[in-house]
């Protein structure tokens, strides 16, 4: 009985050291994952942080340097395709943009005007993002079929 | 064709419903006609799912466009191959498929039983026909794979150009064999439960699907990373993506499960948490189906999403609450009389294996639903990446390796010191010195230096093992030595495939720390004729071929690698563009050696004038992650061979009344 409660202890301390190590990696690791508005909204606190925002290429603002792997672009919240499209129109008279710059990395394919992207990066100063990372998610027209 | 196998698919609903009835009727009121008879509808019912599959086959391999499946996941111009593997290339297809394999699986068990188990194998087939009931009311009302279009198109959309190749066709079904194989052993826990019938006879009966379905887990996930190395042209194989998540919490906890019913076959012990684990793998397999499907958790990999999301946590959340309720109606009479007794002991190794592979499947399972979680309870969706998998998977990791150099060699119940130091002495030793060659020839990282330790240590372990046992067969039946081995592993292969399997993880695990610290990465866009470096390589680029055929367009750079001022190869990597999806798409080229993988993507073509971009990955022993996964399935195979001896065990264990610990016989060795 004495080893009992022993080994209860035992375990408990490999499961309660599995606990901190979870809760500790995912403060150490964690990032924020929001839309362009949602960026705007809440500018003044997350300059600095490492965050991932989805949004859509805005058309015309792709700048593509192969010589230094840079990119450039800008990017606006993706319209909801649910809203009433008056509605869109009239909220849109002053989108919240933002200006991504991305080096060291090639351009990715699917990378063009109206595209739905994910930047990961930092907000660096007002309304800009220095990104480590651009993924481009498929263009909605295309129903990719994934089989797993 | 499609009334054919819309007309076959309802007939299986209804065999399956029957099948339900007929199980449990004739098992409450002894009426082994009625088994029979449901044993019967099972087979039928499988038949009617072949007939489906062969009439959806039947229709992408003639371009049916009739069919809307069809239309949507093959074309007229795909090769023949992805014709057959559009059977899984969408959601009812997979769906189907997954159907499919449930159905043979459940005829096979329902043959196994016929003459076995004769209390709880009627209640295990219901509960198979209870989750085939569930797979057939989904395709026969929710999501149709015979669904015609109104309007008959001329060509078909064609099959996603990712999924055109040849580790697609393979990847999904082995992990599909892998998750719907472990619904065997998962019906018989459950009968088990349902019937009170606890001793050891549900496991010994289902340990060889459980090893079936491990066998398929390793496969499916190898089979998808190395999709991934050779598809997605990033350069790595695992990516932490809640996709690749869904498929590696079932391995994991499965592998918990293989050893943990060790310490129940032997000890009686842990039977509350062997029927737990079964219950979480399958459950597991159905939770990962939904979070792929339903589009609550985003991942890289585009899904179609679908309202199938609310029906599969449904039937989760029935199984789980039906399953735990089932385990604490049962909770006295699962109580063990055993007790471990010493922390020095296989059983508290074994214990502590366990935690561990719960441990990184649970901290997978939090990282994937983090952000949902983050978002219902803070309003802010918050993620976590690779780093947060890789912070706690890797010093957990460690723990497993260096248990599985502990558990198999040490005494069950427990362990005086001094037999500790002349079972470890020499394998320890051996640990050691490698962790300090590695630290003079100039590792530091200490993560890496531990890693390779704790390998040579295990390594160690099991080459102690073989000696001995090869000793031991060389003095008493005077055999020679090679013959000694291979009657070693013959005799005792559940024993001694487990530690080829234990090799293969040892030599996978080795692949992945090597590539992950030292993977080094270069990018740069040159023009024709001029030439970088990576690591001990240069690479020239020498031009590009173009083709262009009905199906793709083809962009193919040769580039020159050499090394030391002499030439090795000419790589050829290419850029794709599928015309009927209007989609890129890239071939990597990789030069696979055992010291380095040399990887190169073409990036990126300007379309001005002569120049490429190139994204090229030296990745160290990377060769090592793919050769330890065979070395993972050949030592599984070498533990499901047939031994007559065991089959014995089996026998006398299923038709004995009491649960009585099972002699030295089929001695469940470390595995």
């Amino acid at each position: 009985m004495r080893f009992r409660l022993r080994f209860v202890i035992g375990t408990a301390l490999v499961a309660g050291a599995i606990v901190y190590l979870i809760t500790t990696a995912i403060r150490n690791t964690s990032e924020y994952y929001l839309t362009v508005n949602e960026v705007a909204a809440r500018q003044g606190q997350l300059v600095g942080q490492p965050l991932r925002v989805a949004g859509r290429v805005r058309p015309g603002t792709i700048q593509w340097d192969p010589t230094t792997l840079t990119l450039k672009f800008a990017m606006v919240e993706i319209p909801d395709p649910n809203a009433n499209p008056v509605v869109k129109q009239v909220s849109a008279a002053d989108p919240a943009s933002y200006s991504v710059t991305c080096t060291g990395e090639p351009k990715p394919d699917m990378l063009a005007d109206n595209r739905d992207v994910i930047v990961e990066g930092k907000l660096d100063r007002s309304r800009h993002i220095t990104a480590t990372e651009v993924l481009t998610s498929c263009p909605s027209k295309y129903k990719p079929a994934q089989a797993k | 064709m499609p009334d054919l196998g819309r007309l076959a698919l309802a007939i299986a609903f209804v065999l399956a419903i029957y099948s339900i009835c007929a199980n449990v009727f004739g098992a409450r009121r002894s009426r082994p006609e009625f088994v029979a008879s449901a044993r019967h509808a099972l087979w039928s019912m499988c038949a009617m799912v072949t007939i489906a599959v062969a009439a959806l086959w039947t229709g992408l391999l003639s371009s049916d466009f009739s069919l809307e499946y069809v239309a949507s996941y093959s074309s007229t111009t795909l090769p023949t191959a992805y014709k057959i593997t559009a059977l899984w290339g969408g959601q009812q297809g997979s769906l189907l498929l997954w159907t499919w394999l449930l159905t043979i699986f459940t005829s096979i068990a329902a043959f196994q039983s016929r003459r076995r188990n004769p209390e709880i194998a009627p209640y295990a087939m219901a509960v198979l026909a209870g989750v085939a009931i569930f797979f057939l009311g989904m395709l026969n009302f929710v999501t149709r794979p015979f669904d015609l279009l109104p309007v008959i198109p001329a060509q078909g959309t064609d099959l996603n150009p990712l999924l055109q190749n040849y580790w697609m066709a393979i990847h999904p079904p082995s992990l599909y064999t892998g998750y719907v194989s472990s619904t065997v052993p998962f019906a018989f826990g459950a009968a088990a439960l349902i019937t009170g019938k606890l001793d050891d006879g549900w496991i010994r009966s289902t340990r060889r699907w459980a090893i079936f379905s491990w066998f398929f887990l390793t496969l499916g996930n190898l089979f998808g990373a190395r999709w991934a190395y050779e598809v997605l042209g990033w350069g790595g194989y695992w990516a932490w993506d809640p996709v690749e998540n869904a498929a590696f919490m079932p391995w994991l906890v499965m592998t918990a499960y293989l050893h943990s019913v060790m310490i129940q076959e032997r000890k009686d012990m842990l039977k509350v948490w062997n029927l737990a684990l079964i219950g979480l793998a399958f459950s597991l397999t159905i939770f990962g189906t939904f979070i792929t499907r339903s589009g609550v958790i985003s991942s890289v990999h585009s899904f179609t999403q679908s309202g199938l999301g609310p029906y599969f946590l449904t039937f989760l959340a029935f199984i789980v609450t039906a399953y735990t309720g089932l385990l604490i109606f049962r909770a006295r009479e699962l109580r063990s009389p055993a007790e471990f007794e010493s922390y020095l002991s296989r059983e508290a190794a074994f214990l502590f294996n366990n935690l561990m592979l719960i441990g990184i499947a649970f901290a997978v399972f939090w990282g994937t639903i983090f952000p949902v979680l983050s978002e219902a309870v803070r309003g802010v969706k918050i993620t976590v990446g690779p780093p947060f998998f890789n912070s706690v998977a890797g010093p957990l990791a460690l723990g497993l390796i260096f248990l599985m150099g502990v558990g198999p060699l040490i005494a069950w119940r427990r362990t005086t010191t001094s037999n500790l130091v002349k079972s470890f002495a020499a394998p320890a030793i051996l640990g050691v010195a490698t962790g300090v060659v590695a630290a003079a020839a100039g590792l530091r990282e200490w993560y890496v230096l531990t890693a390779i330790s704790l390998a040579a240590f295990v390594f160690g372990t099991i080459i102690v093992e073989f000696r001995r046992g090869v000793s031991a067969r060389r003095h008493m039946l005077a055999e020679p030595a090679p013959k000694a081995l291979v009657n070693l592993v013959a005799k005792n292969n559940r024993r001694y495939g487990g530690y080829i399997i234990h090799v293969g993880v040892i030599v996978a695990f080795v692949g992945i720390v090597g590539s992950s610290f030292f993977k080094t990465e270069v990018k740069k866009s040159v023009r024709e004729g001029q030439s970088f470096s990576i690591g001990a390589y240069q690479l020239r680029y020498l031009g590009l071929d173009e083709d262009d055929t009905a199906h793709m367009e083809t962009a193919t750079a040769r580039v020159e690698v050499s090394r030391d001022g002499r030439v090795v190869a000419e790589m050829t990597p290419a850029k794709l563009f599928y015309k009927r999806e209007q989609q890129p798409a890239t071939r990597v080229a990789i030069r696979s050696t055992p010291v380095a993988d040399l990887y190169i993507v073409l990036a990126g073509l300007e379309p001005n004038g002569n120049q490429a971009t190139f994204e090229v990955f030296l990745t160290p022993l990377v060769f090592w992650l793919w050769a330890g996964g065979l070395l993972m399935a050949l030592g599984t195979v070498v533990v499901m061979w047939p031994n007559v001896r065991e089959r014995a065990a089996i026998a006398s264990a299923v038709s004995r009344a009491a649960p009585i610990a099972i002699s030295g016989e089929a001695a469940p060795g470390g595995e």
